[in-house]
């Protein structure tokens, strides 16, 4: 049995589509991510399997346990840090955890004893006594993680969990996010490549409700779409050159000199032949493996999303 | 027991928040002071008569007539048969004052004999007697003919209600204050919903009667503390309670009840905090037909029907009853209103919170 499934998932608001059709099936003990523009349908979708949104079409369910037919029984086996940070903000560390843990059927030893455990591993036993609302944005958001855990839910999700935090933040959160796998089946969503390229066993790329991209973060670097990368050191390089070169290829930035080009499919040796007949100098070129960043803006393209 | 780990939490972020705990407690002291400097300890409510007839004749039944037709005077039902029953309504603060016509009144008449006639009022209060003396006795000249001559005699008598018009506005007082507990219940649900903590929750395996407790059990002891202010500033004030306090606390208890109950579904069905303002909305029209601020004797008798049937006004005449010494027996009705809307109320509240737990 599959920790989370979907089949034609779909969530319209007043006739706006904003999950159209997912199919996903996530194993237990994967840690999956969902990757998207700005109102892809990211958070829509994880709404929807915490039984906060009821679907319009499809269904959803989480360990054989349909949202819509039996949430409270869905709820018993989640555990949710949501995309805001939302704590009691006049509670302390520990009557945060207590709150959420004892909801969930706690008895207060076993709501202390894993508070204790999880404070500790995410650095928050130092400030635990103190109200939240005096805390920074990363403490807040490192307990709002731990909130999502103190249940020990069969399956997390994790709603853009390092939004907005400083790298060493960040990179705290990333080690315990990845000391899950295969303990936990985490959904996780982000638009941050290199968050869901470091943590994740697969990707779902999700854009206007649809997921249009699915597997490792390998197999969409390479396999899925032949998108390759050439640096080239120039000279000379003319504004029309550059004009040329856009026409030609999906993706093309000029940094100090240094020419980067990103086409499906490329061909080395038709670039180099052709800045030479347009007269530029080349010192040097080399291939190199897309990034999750280039495959995501090949897929979904370069448009501004709101 | 999820509904109490959600109320323990709720509880804290009342009492650990100093501005909200403040308005809370702070309102209830602040309201009586400032409804009983604005009453200023005068007559409350219009000039009324009451009349004790002993005499029960034909005759000084015409009189109470003739005096109920004079313009300035307003007679009071019913006529007490016996004065020592005006007597202790006019103690126990139900009256301010009656007119005494005692046996022999009738015979008097007929035989040219001065009729002397009592005029019964606080003494704290004089200027009461003063003011109607001079119109009885007019009236009574002209309804009885030059002779016999009619004496009205102005009897103060020591009241137990210390303030007239405390005993008066307290009752409506304390429960328009204790109907504010619908827009702070409102708004900490509301607030809550906009935060997202709300939805946060919604993700747990809480049940919607959870939160309606958990969010109704910290004004408990809110409401506790309120009403023991209200009695307490109230009395400090000059409230007297003739009757039995624990009733009036009980009533009190329930109105606010009814009022958290009401604020249950006022923040069931809004988004924001500032939308919760729309419990204002129900608070002044509820109050003012309920009589909170003034008599509601002759208001229409349609706004009559709908203030019954609301919660608040049971609320404030049993209230006042029991200030005024009434016994368990009369307002027990008015009790069993009060508990059937608090239940009414949280079922709503309930089935109105389900709704917004999913969209």
């Amino acid at each position: 049995m599959n920790a989370v499934q979907t089949f034609k998932l779909t969530k319209e608001f007043d006739g706006l589509v904003a999950v159209n059709g997912i199919d996903l099936e996530i194993k237990k003990g994967e840690l999956f991510s969902l990757l998207g523009p700005n109102g892809a349908g990211k958070t829509t979708t994880i709404r929807m399997l915490c039984c906060l949104l009821k679907p319009t079409r499809g269904t959803a369910s989480i360990l054989g346990y349909d949202v819509a037919k039996t949430p409270f029984a869905v709820k018993k086996l989640i555990g949710v840090s949501p995309q805001d940070t939302i704590l009691s903000e006049r509670l302390n560390c520990w009557e945060n955890m207590a709150l959420i843990g004892k909801v969930h059927g706690l008895s207060s030893n076993e709501v202390r004893k894993r508070s204790q455990e999880l404070l500790e591993t995410m650095g928050l036993m130092e400030r635990a006594k103190d109200q939240v609302r005096k805390f920074s944005g990363g403490m807040k958001r490192r307990l709002s993680i731990t909130m999502a855990l103190v249940s020990d839910p069969q399956v997390l999700f994790l709603d853009e969990p390092t939004l907005g935090l400083d790298p060493q933040a960040r990179r705290t959160i990333w080690e315990y996010i990845a000391g899950l796998k295969g303990k936990k089946t985490v959904l996780l969503t982000t638009h941050y490549m290199e968050e869901a390229d470091f943590l994740s066993d697969r990707i779902g790329i999700i854009d206007e409700g649809r997921v249009v991209a699915l597997g490792t973060s390998q197999e969409l670097k390479t396999n899925l779409f032949g998108m390759r990368n050439m640096v080239v050191s120039t000279e000379s390089l003319t504004a029309e050159v550059i004009a040329d070169l856009h026409s030609k290829y999906s993706r093309v930035a000029v940094t100090k000199g240094q020419l980067k080009i990103s086409h499906k499919d490329l061909d080395f040796k038709e670039i180099v032949n052709h800045l030479h007949s347009r007269g530029v100098t080349v010192y040097s070129a080399a291939l190199e493996q897309p990034t999750l960043e280039d495959v995501f803006i090949e897929i979904t393209g370069k448009k501004l999303r709101d | 027991m999820k509904f109490w780990e959600i109320g323990k939490r709720n509880l804290k972020e009342i009492y650990r928040n100093p501005v909200l705990l403040g308005f809370l407690l702070g309102m209830p002291v602040a309201f009586m002071l400032v409804f009983v400097a604005a009453a200023g300890g005068g007559q409350a409510g219009p000039i009324a008569l009451s009349i004790a007839d002993e005499d029960g004749s034909q005759k000084s039944s015409l009189f109470v007539q003739y005096l109920g037709i004079v313009g300035a005077i307003e007679l009071n039902e019913p006529i007490y048969s016996e004065k020592s029953q005006a007597q202790e309504d006019l103690e126990n603060g139900r009256i301010s004052f009656y007119l005494f016509i005692p046996s022999g009144f009738e015979q008097a008449q007929q035989t040219q004999q001065t009729i002397n006639l009592e005029l019964v009022y606080m003494a704290a209060d004089p200027m009461i007697g003063l003011q109607l003396k001079p119109m009885i006795e007019a009236a009574g000249s002209e309804f009885l003919g030059v002779a016999p001559l009619l004496n009205v005699e102005l009897k103060g008598t020591e009241s137990r209600i210390k303030n007239m018009a405390v005993n008066f506005y307290f009752p409506g007082i304390a429960v328009y204050g204790l109907m504010i507990l619908i827009s702070t219940a409102a708004g900490i649900i509301a607030g809550d919903r906009e935060k997202g903590f709300l939805s946060r929750m919604f993700t747990t395996p809480a049940r919607p009667w959870d939160f309606i407790l958990g969010y109704s059990l910290p004004f408990i002891p809110v409401l506790i503390v309120s009403t023991l202010i209200y009695l307490g500033v109230g009395m400090a004030l000059g409230l007297t309670i003739v009757g039995n306090l624990g009733y009036a606390f009980l009533i009190f208890f329930l109105i606010g009840l009814c009022a958290i109950g009401i604020g249950m579904i006022v923040g069931s069905l809004v988004k924001s905090e500032s939308q919760a303002g729309v419990a204002w909305i129900f608070i002044v029209p509820m109050a003012m037909i309920s009589g909170a601020w003034f008599t509601v004797d002759r208001m229409p008798s349609a706004l009559k029907s709908v203030a019954g049937a609301l919660p608040f006004i049971h609320g404030i005449d049993a209230s006042r009853a029991v200030i005024n010494g009434s016994p368990f027996s009369a307002i027990i009705l008015d009790i069993y209103w009060l508990i059937g809307w608090a239940v009414v109320l949280f079922a709503v509240g309930i089935a109105l919170f389900r709704r917004t737990m999913v969209s």
